[in-house]
């Protein structure tokens, strides 16, 4: 079960990744064709993040001592004091960017140029934060495999 | 800077986006302070701790509940059309608060803790 947890945060997490992707893109073709699924895919990153922050959130608050104490006695500790360290709270300010994508993509994205600009800058900072909490996460899992293999 | 000017600077971005964009810049500064607090002070840390049960928790509840408070409440000002700020001017504090966000977590992991 904590296995099955952990896989569908990363599932939603790469949801919002991709989806915040054709967000960006279709941004970057905005027309009157694809205005209708820039609100609609800009609402589905921002549910898909909320997913993936309370199931990982939810892991973290239960099951994540465990890892936490193999982590710290293996051979990577930094997995868990730099990365998941930096990795829970950058994943709050990831989740107020994808809260704020469906507000900023609301308007006529074709006729508003600022409008525009504010989806792309957003969605741009979305995916830089999104592969980083992948990056980390793929850290933090290296170091519990570490830590296994150190026994 | 005339009204007209002023009228045509903010038109370009709805009420929302410019209230809440400056209220996810705020929110952002305030998320990587707070990480701060609570890792060099144990009181607050067991405070925030104690709110929930899990300092995390508590954590991510003040950052939300504050980025969604400041946001509405940034949009009533000015007798309901929100804050007025330029769509250039809201991209720099938004990028500004986020990056600043980010960079002071990362920097008191990596240094400060």
């Amino acid at each position: 079960m904590n296995e099955v947890i952990l896989m569908a945060h990363v599932l939603f997490g790469v949801g919002c990744l991709l989806t915040t992707l054709w967000v960006l893109v279709d941004t970057l073709n905005a027309s009157p064709k694809n205005l209708a699924r820039i609100h609609r895919l800009s609402k589905v990153a921002a549910a898909c993040m909320w997913v993936a922050f309370a199931i990982g959130g939810y892991w973290y608050v239960v099951f994540y001592k465990v890892d936490k104490a193999i982590i710290l006695k293996g051979p990577w500790p930094f997995a868990h004091q730099f990365f998941m360290e930096t990795k829970e709270h950058l994943v709050i300010l990831l989740l107020l960017l994808v809260t704020y994508l469906p507000i900023a993509a609301a308007g006529n994205l074709v006729a508003n140029r600022d409008a525009r600009r504010v989806v792309l800058v957003v969605a741009t900072l979305i995916i830089g934060l999104a592969l980083t909490a992948e990056g980390d996460g793929a850290i933090i899992a290296m170091g519990v495999k570490m830590g296994l293999l150190a026994r | 800077m005339s009204a007209h000017e002023v009228k045509s600077e903010t038109a370009g971005l709805s009420k929302s986006t410019r209230s809440f964009g400056v209220a996810l810049a705020l929110a952002s500064v305030v998320n990587g302070l707070l990480v701060v607090a609570k890792e060099s002070s144990p009181a607050v840390q067991a405070g925030m701790q104690k709110l929930t049960g899990h300092h995390w928790i508590t954590h991510s509840t003040i950052i939300l509940g504050l980025f969604f408070l400041v946001g509405w409440g940034l949009g009533r000002i000015n007798g309901g059309q929100g804050i007025r700020l330029t769509p250039g001017k809201l991209l720099s504090i938004l990028v500004s608060g986020v990056v600043l966000g980010g960079l002071i977590i990362i920097g008191f992991y990596l240094v400060g803790d």
